[in-house]
């Protein structure tokens, strides 16, 4: 008999993951986060600056704007995507007729590829060729900048992030609603509970799990955004509708501005990290309250 | 049965991890060699589009008729999107493993050249005896002291593509000074017709003919004080072009979607017929020989200005951003003379006139033959260039700067275009840049 169980056999064979782990994520991030404190060209010598990098940063007002228009990206997305996905997902779970279709088809955006949404979009939101604009002024309306502006680009990008990803996120709902124990919410309408008491007294509570994870996964997400705004505005006008990471494209592989590109990558992993944490720590003290 | 009792299961997969490691080792040696069995010998060419057969028909036409002259070298090409490209470069030149010949930013050419990571190409000039064959400002605009880092890729010949048709129909006459560009501009305007055709959108550095401005504004007099810092970027005559710039926007020059549109869509919107002007260069002249505007087809200099500075008869005639060779290549005497053999072939008049038969101006002083009917636009793109009395620039402005320096300029002439930069503003951002790379 052999025995696979003792401590070198599963050293060993966690050997390989481990390996794998240390040279594709943490040996990057470390090298990252050194690159973050020189002046890097991408070759030769980098040169130690120290915080020179991130002094910078905070002097830079595309830095500021791409941060803006990311925390507007995410207020917007979550206060719109999550209870739509999580109503979506509710209105989906009754038996009617093409549900199964209709879910098929809400979650067709989330298997297109990012770059090919944006394109799509773009056709939707130039000020000039979009078919939004070309509506309205048959309507007799003013043509909107939806895109290429500095006011409403975020929130244009944040509608096509929030139209890529509700049926992913309404899939995952819908697979939490399915995991519910019936017995309870029988036993709420047995005592007398309405529709909308069992969803808020009794639904919701026992779906905090998964709304954690939907959040979570959806934070990561926007953190992440970059081919939505490079394909439909570049970034522009002059960097006016960045995001964190593709401002950090912008500097790192345009302006071959290493250094300071990895410092950009580091705020942003921190940033994307303290805000999930946060989300995470302020809902367990909810919980807890509870 | 003891748990101790699988070591010779370990020993045989350490054994065959080795053996796995060894083969791994001898097809990576088998790749890595230059000369195979047949004797024929290996180059790589990398360049800055991912099809070169479509984007650069020229490039891909040189390389076909080398092979044919050449059946021992075989040239494996390759290419990515411009950022794209760079950034692979920059990561083989950290880890030495640069293709032979690449296309590359002069100012990043210059930073590989002192990295040591470049071929000094003088001695194989002086060898093939092509320093002749090329303007004396080219050699000038890619060495460092007596190095020589790069060779001439593609002439870049720049200005306004202009529809002669669009401004007949409308009344208006061939503008020759800024003020009369201006006064068109509101007509094509009032008319709903775009004037310019320009596109920011994943293209920030297509503002060529606003690049040609800078140096009727003395940007050549200028670059090394603001290189060294001895004279600001916010100077008043960059003011004052920068100020006409934005009198173009306020004329209604530029197209409504210029930050969401392309370079491709505004070649596109000019071809057919939409703008009156495009701001390109002669690369585009293939598409707009093909395209149905190609009968009434002029190419402009661009404006001149009364309150330029120094010659305002000029047009954007330089080298573009050049070819650069692996400093490997020099330690291997059959690829170097494969190189050698590929760049005596690209500067010989066969490979010029290639490229002159792919919408491209010769980079040598070779003397081209052009169709007038079947390259029309081509031609009028060369006879600008030649015309009486135009003189070039030494070369185009965000080629002397450092690469952040050239983005900075690209913003800030699109800021002021699509009303998001005040002129002082714009100038105040190009600044920044150049004071941060002095840093």
């Amino acid at each position: 008999m052999i025995w696979i169980s003792t401590r070198w056999k599963l050293l060993l064979m966690l050997a390989p993951a481990l390996v794998a782990f240390t040279m594709f994520v943490v040996y990057p991030v470390v090298y990252s986060g050194v690159f973050s404190f020189t002046r890097f060209q991408g070759f030769g010598d980098p040169k130690w600056i120290g915080l020179g990098n991130y002094a910078e940063l905070f002097a830079d007002p595309f830095f500021w704007q791409a941060l803006q228009n990311t925390v507007v990206i995410l207020v917007v997305s979550l206060a719109i995507l999550i209870p739509t996905a999580f109503a979506l997902a509710l209105l989906l779970r009754r038996k009617i007729a093409g549900s199964g279709a209709l879910r098929a088809l809400i979650f067709g955006p989330a298997i297109i590829a990012p770059i090919l949404v944006g394109l799509i979009w773009v056709f939707i939101l130039d000020p000039k060729i979009g078919l939004l604009n070309r509506f309205l002024v048959t309507l007799g309306l003013p043509a909107v900048p939806w895109i290429g502006g500095d006011v409403l680009s975020p929130v244009s990008v944040s509608v096509v992030f929030i139209w890529s990803s509700v049926g992913f996120a309404m899939t995952i709902f819908y697979a939490g609603l399915q995991q519910l124990p019936s017995d309870v919410i029988e036993a709420a309408s047995i005592d007398g509970s309405s529709s909308w008491q069992t969803l808020r007294y009794v639904t919701i509570p026992m779906m905090k799990e998964t709304f954690a994870i939907v959040t979570i996964l959806m934070i990561t997400n926007i953190f992440k955004i970059f081919e939505l705004v490079y394909m439909l505005t570049g970034g522009g006008p002059v960097h006016r509708s960045e995001t964190l990471v593709s401002y950090m494209y912008f500097v790192t592989f345009t302006n071959q501005q290493y250094g300071y590109g990895m410092a950009l990558a580091v705020v942003i992993t921190v940033l994307g990290a303290v805000v999930s944490a946060g989300y995470l720590a302020l809902s367990r003290r909810k919980e807890q309250a509870a | 049965m003891n748990r101790r009792d699988n070591p010779p299961s370990l020993r045989r997969i350490a054994l065959s991890l080795v053996a796995v490691t060894a083969a791994a080792l001898a097809l990576t040696a088998c790749g890595s060699s230059n000369q195979s069995a047949d004797g024929t010998t290996a180059i790589t060419l990398s360049m800055q589009n991912p099809d070169v057969k479509t984007a650069d028909p020229a490039t891909a036409a040189i390389v076909s008729a080398f092979e044919k002259a050449n059946p021992k070298i075989k040239v494996t090409v390759s290419g990515e999107a411009v950022a794209d490209h760079l950034q692979k470069l920059s990561i083989a030149a950290q880890s030495d493993t640069l293709p032979d010949i690449f296309w590359v930013y002069k100012s990043t050419a210059e930073d590989m050249s002192k990295a040591g990571k470049l071929l000094d190409l003088a001695p194989v000039l002086d060898e093939l005896k092509l320093k002749d064959t090329f303007p004396a400002s080219t050699i000038d605009n890619f060495s460092t002291g007596k190095t020589i880092y790069g060779v001439p890729y593609q002439g870049l010949l720049t200005g306004l593509w202009v529809n002669k048709k669009i401004l007949a129909d409308n009344g208006i006459s061939m503008p020759a000074s800024f003020d009369e560009l201006v006064a068109a501009a509101k007509v094509l305007n009032g008319k709903g017709i775009t004037t310019i055709s320009n596109g920011a959108n994943q293209s920030a550095f297509s503002v060529w003919s606003f690049l040609t401005d800078l140096d009727r504004y003395g940007f050549q007099d200028k670059v090394k004080g603001l290189l060294d810092g001895s004279v600001k970027y916010t100077n008043d005559d960059f003011l004052t072009l920068y100020t006409h710039i934005d009198e173009l926007r306020h004329a209604g020059a530029f197209a409504s979607n210029v930050s969401t549109q392309t370079y491709q869509q505004a070649v596109e919107q000019f071809t057919s017929g939409k703008a009156a002007f495009l701001d390109a260069g002669v690369w585009a002249s293939s598409t707009i020989q093909s395209s149905a505007v190609a009968p009434d087809i002029a190419f402009w200099k661009g404006p001149e200005f009364s309150d330029g500075v120094g010659e305002q008869n000029i047009i954007m005639n330089v080298a573009s951003a050049p070819f650069a060779v692996d400093h490997r290549v020099g330690n291997d005497p059959q690829k170097l003379d494969a190189v050698k053999k590929f760049l005596a072939f690209y500067y010989s008049d066969a490979a010029q006139q290639i490229l002159v038969d792919n919408g491209q101006p010769p980079v040598t002083t070779y003397q081209p033959t052009v169709d007038a009917t079947q390259q029309s636009a081509l031609k009028a793109a060369l006879d600008a260039a030649t015309s009486k009395g135009v003189k070039s620039p030494q070369s185009q402005p965000d080629l002397l700067v450092p690469t952040p320096v050239a983005n900075a300029m690209y913003d800030s002439i699109y800021g002021v275009i699509q009303g998001q930069l005040t002129p002082k503003a714009a100038l105040e951002l190009v600044q920044k840049a150049l004071d941060a790379n002095r840093q």
